[in-house]
This record gives structure tokens, sequence and C-alpha cells, in this order.
């Protein structure tokens, strides 16, 4: 086993490198990733954690299967998204549920500050209701807005992910701001 | 409940199971097998752009007062417009395959490829190749004849003057003329104008006005199938 010290200070990419050559330096480049994408998963299916973390292991298993196809050219976190994304979007499938968000305190503080909502998301109602409103979004928009608000990931990244044009992508999140602002004020019954 | 981790298990998983990265090499060819279609999307795309120019610049614009309007929807070369929908679409959804190709939106991807097409469309069109694929075409695939209906269609209306076949015989001031229907005519050339660059000669593929009946044609003007100048053979 790596020891995760001696691989603090490498790059996704040398990680990518080395895992090539020996697969115990996976380890480290999946735990740098695994809180992350665990709750990327969480945020965009109605998963239990098992579920989710049963899903992570997949995405694991393919980045390693698939490692090779990496290309330096794109960021390692947007491809691996990308593989998260796909593997969660098929599980929600395989599972036909209906895809949610679920958003944890910090998540809440995050969409305050963009939304300009702050004073008005304190407590486990307001949380209910942006759950709600963004569960009742287009699953182009909700998926922009978590990867953007949540994950806190530029433009490049998110057409990246989501393999759509970065042009696309601006309009998504624009729109998907507004629609979802209509939502919420839909839902609390005031203009915030 | 306690978390399980979840990097473990996946690398326990990865060496019970002897899972190992596929090769290399398997992308490398992937990531280049879409370049090359787009690239030959892109030459296809130019090429029938100059064949397009080919139909455009040769049709026998001075018809048009006697067809009337009609003579544009008879004569376009549908098929290469078709044609070159069809690779402009093959070759923005080849560029968009590629690996970083996603990040360019649709109407870009389009404008770029179009734009490039009628540069080198035009450029291949000058050096002659639309003509010379045309006349390629003409002589070596039967069926294109079948795609471009239309265009013997015109020309198949010996009741109205219009008339085009091959010359099979030369006879003097007479030459016989075997048209898209095996019917062969006579056709008289005491005062014909040659228009363009029009050879007489046996295995020349020829457009006719004049008068006809039953099988004899006096030629008012004979001009090439093909444009007005001659193909290099």
């Amino acid at each position: 086993m790596v020891n995760m010290e001696s691989c603090d200070n490498k790059t996704d990419e040398e990680l990518v490198e080395l895992s090539l050559k020996d697969s115990d330096h996976f380890f480290c480049l999946s735990k740098r990733y695994e809180e992350k994408l665990l709750k990327y998963i969480g945020r965009i299916s109605k998963f239990s954690r098992e579920d989710a973390e049963d899903v992570l292991q997949e995405v694991f298993i393919k980045t390693y299967y698939n490692l090779n196809g990496f290309d330096p050219e794109l960021k390692f976190s947007s491809w691996i998204y990308r593989i998260a994304h796909n593997e969660a979007v098929s599980a929600i499938r395989k599972k036909a549920v209906r895809p949610t968000i679920h958003l944890e305190i910090g998540d809440l503080e995050r969409f305050g500050d963009v939304f300009d909502m702050a004073g008005d998301i304190d407590n486990s109602l307001d949380r209910k209701m942006i759950d709600i409103a963004l569960s009742h979004l287009d699953e182009k928009y909700r998926e922009v807005l978590v990867l953007r608000f949540l994950d806190e990931k530029d433009y490049v990244e998110i057409a990246d992910i989501l393999k759509k044009p970065t042009s696309t992508i601006g309009n998504l999140i624009s729109r998907g701001k507004k629609l979802f602002k209509e939502e919420y004020e839909k839902l609390i019954g005031v203009s915030v | 409940m306690e978390n399980r981790n979840i990097s473990q298990l996946a690398l326990e998983r990865i060496k019970e199971e002897g899972i190992k990265p596929i090769s290399r090499n398997i992308f490398s060819i992937k990531r280049v097998l879409f370049w090359v279609l787009v690239a030959i999307s892109f030459i296809i795309g130019a090429l029938t752009f100059s064949l397009i120019l080919s139909a455009l610049f040769n049709n026998d614009w001075d018809l048009y007062n006697k067809f009337g309007f009609s003579f544009i929807f008879r004569t376009l070369p549908y098929f290469w417009l078709i044609s070159l929908a069809v690779f402009t679409i093959l070759g923005e959804y080849y560029y968009r395959k590629t690996y970083l190709g996603h990040r360019r939106g649709f109407i870009l991807i389009m404008g770029v490829y179009l734009i490039s097409t009628t540069v080198f469309g035009s450029l291949f069109y000058l050096i002659g190749t639309g003509r010379f694929i045309e006349q390629s075409l003409e002589n070596e695939a039967p069926i294109y004849r079948h795609i471009m209906l239309n265009r013997y269609e015109v020309w198949s209306h010996p009741e109205a003057g219009f008339l085009s076949g091959k010359i099979i015989r030369v006879m003097g001031e007479e030459i016989e003329v075997i048209d898209s229907n095996g019917f062969i005519w006579i056709i008289n050339m005491q005062d014909v104008y040659l228009r363009g660059r029009v050879e007489i000669e046996t295995g020349e593929r020829i457009k006719i006005i004049g008068r006809c009946l039953e099988t004899i044609c006096i030629a008012d003007e004979i001009r090439p199938w093909i444009g007005m100048r001659k193909m290099m053979r």
C-alpha cells in the first residue's frame, strides 16, 4: 500500500502516470476524489449513502480501466467527474428514480450566497424548499447549477464534464438561475 | 453507520479481478480515427462544393427564357446539394466526437466548416477538379446519369428541339448521335453554330438545339455536354 503522505505533493497527472505503472498509486488518486465525488453523486441522485458508495466504487473501477484514455489536455478532475456523472445517470436510470438534490448545510450556504438569500435559508424548511425547487427544474438546468454552485466548477470544466459547448453551459446556468429563483419564490410565496 | 473506505475497496477489487487499464493504443486509434473522419468529411464536402459550382457555372442559363422559372428547379444539382448537407452534418458530428470537440458550439463548428468548404471547394473548382470528377462519373458510373436525371430530362425533348447524346459516327456535315434512351439520331450540321469548345468526334457527348423530326435533326446549335470548354482527357 502506498503511503498517502508520499502522494500529497504529486499532481493528478503524475499520479495517473504512477498508477499506470503500479495500481497501488491509484489509491492516492481515488482517495483524493472520494469525498468530493461521493457528495456529487449524492447531490444528483436520490441514493442512500450506501448506494452512492456502490456507484462511486464503479466510478473508480471504470476510471482505472480507462486510465490510458486520460489526456492532460483536460483536467483530471473534469475527466473523473464526467465518469462519475455518466455512472450516476446510468444508475439513476436503472433504478428508475427521478433524480433530486441532496443538500447539506455547506451547500445551502453556497446557494444562499449565489442567490442573495443568506438570511432566509437558516432552517431545515428552507433547505427542503431549495431541494424541492431544484428538483422541479429540468435535469439540464439542475446538473449545471449543482456543478457551478455546489461543486464550484468553472464553465470550461462543466463543459468538459457534461460534454457540452462552453457557450451552452453559460446559457444553461443563466437560464437555470432564473428558473430556480422563480421556483423557489413560488414555493415560499415571497420574492427573494 | 461507519463510512466504507471506497478507494480501498476499489483497489482490492482491481487486484482481485486482475483489472488492467485498456491499452493506450486503443484510445490513440480512436482519437486519430475521429480526426480522419473529420478530414474525410471535409475533403468530400469541399469536392462536393466544387461539383455544385461546376454544375451552376456550366448550367445552360441562356435557356432560362425558353423554359421559364421552372428551369432553375429542373437543373439545380440536388444530389450534390444534399451530399454537401450530409457531409457538413457528418463533419460536425465527428468533430464533436474528438477529444475536446464538445467545447465548441454547433454554430461555430458549422460556420468554420462551411467557410472552409467554400474556400477549398472554390479552389478545387478553379483547378478543374469539379469538372474532372463530373466527367469521370459521366463516363465511368452509369448510375450517375440516373442521379442527375433532371439535367438529362431538360435535354430529352427532341419534339421541342432539345436533344443530347453521344456521337457514334461522323459523316461530313452529318453525324449520328445515340441519346440516353438508346435512339439513334442523324444530325444535320449544315448551318450549325458550335458553341464553346465542342469537338465533333466519335465518343463526344453533346447537346443539340434544333428542329427534329422522326430520326433527323437540323441542328442550329451544338454545345459540349459539360461546360463550354473541352475537358482534358
